[in-house]
């Protein structure tokens, strides 16, 4: 992969977190939430009012604001939050080190069951198992995290009694009970990938095994299991990449309902209680940080895919 | 000498949603251990449906009836085992198109691996030495370096090689060759069949060779099968064949392949200038800050038609032909100039637009799968003064009935496709028609029927052809002059009576003698 590939996408990266970071200061200017009066309370008096307005630079025009935020965001400082009167960027990384343990796992998960089953049901087009599977897949499709989250509630956590409701334990306090209660989580965030997934690995895998170098691959007398592996199963997933790359937008919107369905403090939880207490520096942190996560991970697919398909040229 | 290969009796049914379609009709054929037999026929013939069934690849709705046997071996009730073992190890097969044949993901040394490892038992390292003796054998350059190389960064002969290594690799009694040649620019083509008949004489191995062009049938086999909608029409000796064919499809196939010393047209241009081109050169994609700029797809070319002119382009895919033509209808940006009837033509304007009309390849990708006929056909008219009651005149100058102008091209067949085409490119009534390729999608009888028809709207209207062929044949039998393009350069423009005359350039003598010798 030539540097300069790379060098290209890190800056396409930037400008898209740099027009993300527009977009937030925008919306957050516009927010019916007055800093001032959100730090001091709603009696705070007039002249308290102006003075930390002075302070906090308030009265300067927005573009000023903008660039002193920005400044500071880049050098990892999205200022103090409102409700705690912690630095905000801290209590944000670590609310997404959380979000993405549950984000890791239930990407595994998927892949782990749609792959397989897209397969499956390529190889069966046409057959009962194959519309089976596309049912099931459609259903998983138009269900809500919601509705998953507490059918799954419902029959595991309350009438099996077999996992915990909802709850957050750090891995390293107690590993086991931090496992337990991470299970239905991100089954609940999986299944509605699975879904989606596995219909992408069925199409594509059926058309690559209309293809004439499968076709070839068979007249070489290769074993099924061979060209099904070997010769198939890699140019079928290559265009998946980029839809579980897509996926991640989905995962995140996911994640959001699922931790607060939950209570687990992720970066998801954090964004919904800074936006319900109007704390500013909290909402722009989250947001910005979202917006990172989905651009990194759609560079690490890109990257996955040209690194998978010679014949992307570097352009 | 029992046969390699014997096919009796076959017949073979597809389930549609229709009832059955006959694919094949009592086929009885052999081959001899040694024996190259050509089939031939157009599309839809069922030359491909019997080398599916001959490698057991049909589709689930195929139903058959008759014997296919290798040697002495029932192929049609071969066990999953028993075919893994004769595929690829007693019968190999050599597709149309290397670059959709080969795995895309997979590196060119492993495709050739793969199978001896699994036929001849070998272990990794042995099977990479073998490999490497085995694209030695087709004669390719750096064998060691290709190995280690993807199928995109290849060259269309040098994949073809691969898979003609791949093989020969286990030493296999019969070759199933489908149309080897036709993805492949004509020198490349003759190449391969010239190592094609080297590998033979040293291997002795039998081959079904596919093919729709009866001069690289005639050159290549022993014997001949015709094939017309399923059915064996007549075999034997090309020669004979093909010189006296017995049937009356066999003599209409023949009749339509295309023969440079059988002139279609007799008749001399007058001397006037028509169009002339001065130093045209077509530069694709944009320039970009801190890179070279792409090479150019023509340097500098010149040339002009007569009025009334055939004027041939020939050259290789990629030697800037289509780009040509691109530049002169205002598809391509480009620098140079254009004269028209002594008018400088600077910008693209109605009156020019208007008298260069071009027809493409393909007419599916060139008539809106979305509008009727008579729409397609009135739009040049209405635009260039013309009125849609005028659709029914123009259908019958290219013979199609006017019934036609309220069907949608995909209930015409590809001919038919193609002269709505050319009906749009004479609405406007031009001066210059340019024909990219217009035949080469077309079996060898449509396009006998269609360089008729062009033959008969230029007498009529006395329209000159800007005609962009690879065919050498095809268009030394109409054309007058004859340009031959390399690499974006036009190397030299001949009178066609005298392009092969001894001091021609050297490309040109190349092209010649690859171009499939017509029959007899």
């Amino acid at each position: 992969m030539p540097a300069r590939w790379l060098i290209r996408r890190l800056l396409l990266v930037s400008y898209t977190v740099l027009v993300v970071s527009l977009l937030v200061f925008g919306i957050t200017q516009v927010l019916p939430a007055d800093a001032a009066v959100a730090l001091l309370g709603e009696n705070a008096t007039p002249e308290a009012l102006a003075a930390i307005r002075l302070r906090l630079g308030l009265n300067d025009p927005a573009w000023l604001q903008y660039l002193h935020w920005l400044g500071a965001a880049l050098g990892g400082d999205f200022g103090t939050s409102m409700r705690t009167g912690q630095s905000v960027a801290p209590m944000m990384l670590v609310a997404l080190s959380r979000s993405l343990l549950l984000a890791g796992f239930a990407l595994v998960l998927m892949l782990c069951i749609a792959v397989p089953l897209g397969i499956w049901a390529a190889l069966r087009q046409g057959k009962a198992a194959d519309m089976v599977s596309g049912m099931i897949s459609y259903v998983g499709v138009s269900l809500p995290e919601f509705v998953t989250a507490t059918l799954l509630v419902i029959c595991f956590a309350d009438r099996l009694q077999w996992l915990p409701a909802t709850g957050y334990i750090p891995p390293g306090e107690d590993f086991a009970g931090s496992m337990i209660r991470l299970v239905l989580p991100v089954v609940t965030v999986s299944l509605m990938m699975i879904a989606h997934v596995a219909r992408m690995v069925r199409s594509e895998m059926i058309d690559v095994l209309h293809t004439d170098y499968i076709r070839a691959a068979r007249l070489k007398g290769l074993s099924g299991q061979r060209v099904l592996l070997r010769h198939a199963l890699p140019n079928a997933l290559l265009p998946v990449i980029t839809i579980v790359a897509l996926d991640v937008g989905y995962l995140l919107g996911g994640i959001i309902v699922v931790e607060e369905i939950f209570a687990i403090p992720g970066i998801g939880r954090q964004l919904i209680i800074a936006i319900n207490t109007r704390d500013l520096p909290a909402i722009q942190a989250g947001a910005m940080i979202m917006a990172l996560t989905y651009a990194v991970a759609n560079t690490i697919a890109d990257m996955a895919y040209a690194a998978l398909d010679r014949r992307i040229r570097y352009e | 000498m029992s046969a390699v290969l014997t096919v009796e009796n076959y017949t073979l049914d597809y389930r549609t949603g229709w009832g059955l379609r006959r694919a094949l009709d009592a086929v009885s054929l052999s081959i001899a251990p040694g024996e190259v037999l050509g089939l031939v026929g157009e599309s839809g013939s069922g030359k491909s449906s019997l080398a599916w069934a001959i490698t057991r690849s049909l589709p689930t709705n195929a139903m058959e009836a008759g014997a296919l046997r290798l040697g002495a071996e029932d192929l049609r009730t071969a066990s999953p085992q028993q075919l893994g073992a004769i595929r690829g190890r007693r019968i190999g097969m050599v597709f149309q198109d290397p670059s959709t044949s080969l795995n895309p993901t997979i590196r060119l040394g492993e495709q050739v691996i793969e199978v001896l490892m699994r036929h001849r038992g070998l272990d990794r390292t042995a099977a990479s030495a073998a490999a490497e003796a085995a694209l030695a054998d087709v004669e390719l350059r750096d064998p060691a370096a290709l190995m280690r190389r993807f199928p995109h960064e290849a060259s269309g002969g040098e994949k073809q090689r691969v898979v003609i290594a791949t093989v020969f690799a286990c030493d296999p009694e019969l070759i199933l060759f489908d149309e080897p040649t036709t993805a492949l620019d004509v020198i490349t083509g003759a190449r391969i069949l010239d190592l094609f008949g080297r590998l033979r004489a040293r291997t002795g191995v039998a081959a079904l060779y596919i093919s729709h062009d009866l001069g690289l049938v005639s050159r290549v086999a022993d014997r001949v099968a015709v094939l017309e909608r399923g059915v064996v029409v007549e075999q034997g000796v090309p020669a004979d064949v093909f010189r006296t064919p017995a049937h009356s499809y066999t003599r209409v196939l023949v009749a339509a392949v295309p023969r440079p010393g059988h002139r279609l047209v007799e008749d001399t241009p007058p001397a006037t200038t028509l169009l002339t081109a001065t130093s045209i050169s077509v530069r694709y994609a944009r320039k970009r800050l801190f890179r070279p700029a792409p090479p150019a797809a023509t340097h500098a070319v010149d040339f002009d038609i007569r009025r009334g002119e055939i004027f041939g382009i020939v050259g290789e895919s990629g030697s800037g032909k289509s780009s040509l033509a691109r530049a002169l209808t205002g598809l391509a940006p480009f620098t140079g100039a254009i004269d028209l009837d002594g008018r400088r033509i600077a910008a693209m304007d109605r009156p020019y637009r208007r008298a260069v009309q071009i027809v493409f390849q393909h007419p599916d990708a060139s008539l809106n799968p979305r509008m009727r006929i008579a729409d397609i056909l009135s739009r040049p008219l209405r635009l260039y003064g013309g009125d849609s009651a005028e659709v029914p005149r123009v259908l019958e100058e290219v013979r199609l009935p006017a019934s036609y102008a309220s069907k949608f091209p995909h209930q015409l067949s590809g001919g038919e496709k193609q002269r709505v085409a050319i009906a749009r490119a004479f609405a406007a009534k031009p001066a210059l028609v340019i024909c990219d390729e217009i035949t080469a999608a077309l079996d060898v009888s449509v396009q006998a029927q269609v360089i008729e028809l062009l033959l008969a709207l230029r007498r009529a209207h006395g329209t000159a052809y800007l005609f962009i062929t690879h065919d050498l044949n095809l268009v030394r039998q109409i054309a007058h002059r004859i340009a031959v393009m390399q690499e974006g350069v036009i190397v030299e423009t001949r009178d066609a009576a005298d392009l092969a005359s001894p001091d021609a350039h050297p490309y040109t003598a190349a092209l010649l003698a690859a171009s499939p010798a017509p029959i007899g």
